[in-house]
């Protein structure tokens, strides 16, 4: 058995090199297929990222009545606290609203009329954030005729709008990568198949002088395998080179995004790693098939 | 002088032999062919009805025009192609039943040359003809001592270590029945092994299978070479759309009569 994995390892590497064009041709083309695989679910993992944040940006504000006393307001936060599509609710004072409204003027650089006010103009809020924005017209229902609630900012129409507007983003993020997916898995099957067939004489004389299958199959499956973790190591040190100026980009196209890098790094180095190892072995073992079965 | 083809029809076609064949030679043929059929998925009839026995030490010459069945014949021996009805048995086997993986174990008990050789151009003549042993297995200790011995045998030793294209056709055949050797086995099958090379490197290649049958082991060549066929005088086995038109010892490669 030993000996076996020894001499099939060793066959691989020697059918590696004593066909170097086509082997580098196969690996080319897999550090290819693999860079527009991670370039595209980099940005299907941004685009998520940003949809998920820009869904959670969608929340119900209910404006209390100023003669709303602080035992009604505490009791209508429980009461939203204990619903199970509330996430979180937050208590915005008069004084905390007015300190927003200031800030924010000052930082369009627009001049605050406030000041020349006598009283505090605004009114008291809620901020009820939703487990998913699907669910904010379960909120306001149930916060409308609230005697203590003033108005609600009626942002229905708004949610069905973002959540349409994702729904579609995902799908078609995803249907893009898959069928990105099945390009590179058909091409680099493809360009494998061809190096095994540049050597279909040899496996012609291996049959005729009496060699088993798995002699037959395993050295081009741990060729295709070596093929593959080469080209994924290639792929993963073009990443690494362009990832600093890359990520630097990614921050700040997506400044307000709280992205993991870490994780993404962690997932990309699976994802590369597994699918040119995986289909290494898959294109080899589909490509000698062919001459196996007769 | 015919030798009759295997008579009854039956299943146990050794038992058959053991009362016929056998006692004549007393040995267990090589090979038996019995009222074999090949239709190809197109249609095409390629063996109708073959009978044929070849007793341990044969030397036979298949001959007949392309296409009369040869090949498919050869095909159907190392069990490229499967009989569409009867049976061949190869050293007692029913190679029809043979599981998979059975399969390349039969197919070493014979040695196969062609017409262009089939070496691979990468590998020299010695590891040409290692490479039948280390495919199918062989401890890397007898592999050596076996090479050697072949190369030895078909009067290569000092072409061991050139490339194919630095051989002379001739050479190229001698590595190739050096590669269908090293495994010992119980039949050589030789397509048109002299049919690249002129005549006399041709009658070089015929006197190593002649001197290799007769060291015990049996040889079918399938050619075109009339002179040949008709100078050594040996059984000469003819098909012709795909039967067996004439099977005589002693026999030219046209008929005479």
């Amino acid at each position: 058995m030993f000996s076996f994995v020894l001499f099939s390892l060793t066959r691989a590497w020697q059918g590696f090199w004593r066909n170097a064009v086509m082997s580098l041709a196969a690996t080319a083309t897999m550090v290819l297929m693999l860079l527009l695989l991670s370039g595209f679910w980099i940005i299907q993992t941004g685009l998520l990222a940003a949809l998920q944040f820009t869904e959670q940006k969608v929340e119900v504000v209910a404006f209390l009545q100023t003669n709303a006393t602080d035992a009604q307001v505490t009791e209508l936060q429980d009461r939203l606290k204990a619903m199970p599509q509330v996430s979180s609710v937050a208590y915005v004072s008069r004084a905390e609203a007015l300190v927003r409204f200031r800030a924010s003027m000052a930082a369009q650089g627009r001049e605050d009329l406030t000041r020349y006010l006598d009283a505090n103009p605004l009114y008291a809020s809620l901020e009820v954030k939703m487990v998913h924005p699907s669910q904010v017209p379960v909120v306001s229902d149930a916060l409308r005729g609230d005697p203590s609630i003033r108005n609600i900012i009626n942002i229905e129409d708004l949610a069905a709008r973002v959540l349409t507007i994702t729904n579609i983003l995902r799908t078609a993020g995803t249907v893009v990568l898959v069928i990105v997916g099945v390009i590179a898995l058909f091409i680099i099957i493809n360009t494998i198949r061809l190096a095994v067939l540049a050597r279909a004489e040899e496996i012609e004389v291996m049959r005729l002088v009496g060699a088993s299958d798995a002699f037959i199959r395993w050295p081009f499956v741990f060729e295709g395998a070596f093929v593959g973790l080469l080209g994924s190591l290639l792929t993963l040190a073009i990443l690494l080179a362009v990832a600093d100026p890359l990520s630097a980009f990614m921050a700040d196209f997506f400044r307000v995004l709280p992205l993991q890098f870490g994780s993404l790094t962690r997932d990309l180095i699976a994802l590369v790693l597994g699918s040119g190892i995986g289909l290494g072995i898959l294109g080899s073992w589909l490509s000698v098939r062919t001459y196996l079965i007769r | 002088m015919s030798v009759a083809p295997a008579p009854t029809p039956s299943r146990s076609i050794r038992r058959v032999l053991g009362r016929s064949q056998l006692q004549a030679k007393e040995e267990r043929p090589v090979l038996v062919l019995h009222d074999v059929t090949k239709e190809y998925p197109n249609g095409k009839l390629a063996l109708r009805d073959v009978d044929l026995v070849i007793p341990e030490g044969d030397f036979v010459f298949l001959v007949g025009p392309s296409g009369a069945g040869k090949s498919t014949l050869i095909k159907l021996l190392i069990r490229d192609e499967v009989a569409t009805r009867g049976e061949v048995v190869l050293d007692g086997q029913d190679v029809a039943r043979l599981g998979r993986r059975q399969v390349p174990k039969m197919r070493r008990k014979i040695g196969i040359i062609f017409q262009d050789f089939k070496l691979l151009p990468s590998k020299s003549v010695w590891e040409n003809v290692a490479f039948a042993l280390e495919v199918t297995g062989t401890p890397r200790r007898k592999v050596r001592p076996a090479v050697d011995r072949v190369l030895a045998l078909v009067g290569l030793t000092a072409q061991a270590k050139q490339t194919p294209s630095q051989l002379s056709g001739g050479e190229q055949q001698r590595t190739a029945i050096a590669r269908a050797l090293v495994h010992d086995p119980r039949l050589i099958i030789a397509d048109e092994p002299t049919g690249n090379l002129d005549p006399l490197i041709s009658w070089e290649i015929l006197q190593l299978l002649l001197r290799i049958n007769e060291l015990g082991v049996t040889v079918m060549m399938a050619t075109h070479n009339a002179e040949v066929v008709t100078a050594l005088r040996k059984r000469v086995v003819a098909l012709e759309e795909g039967r067996i038109i004439r099977d005589e010892l002693g026999g030219a490669y046209h008929r005479e009569d």
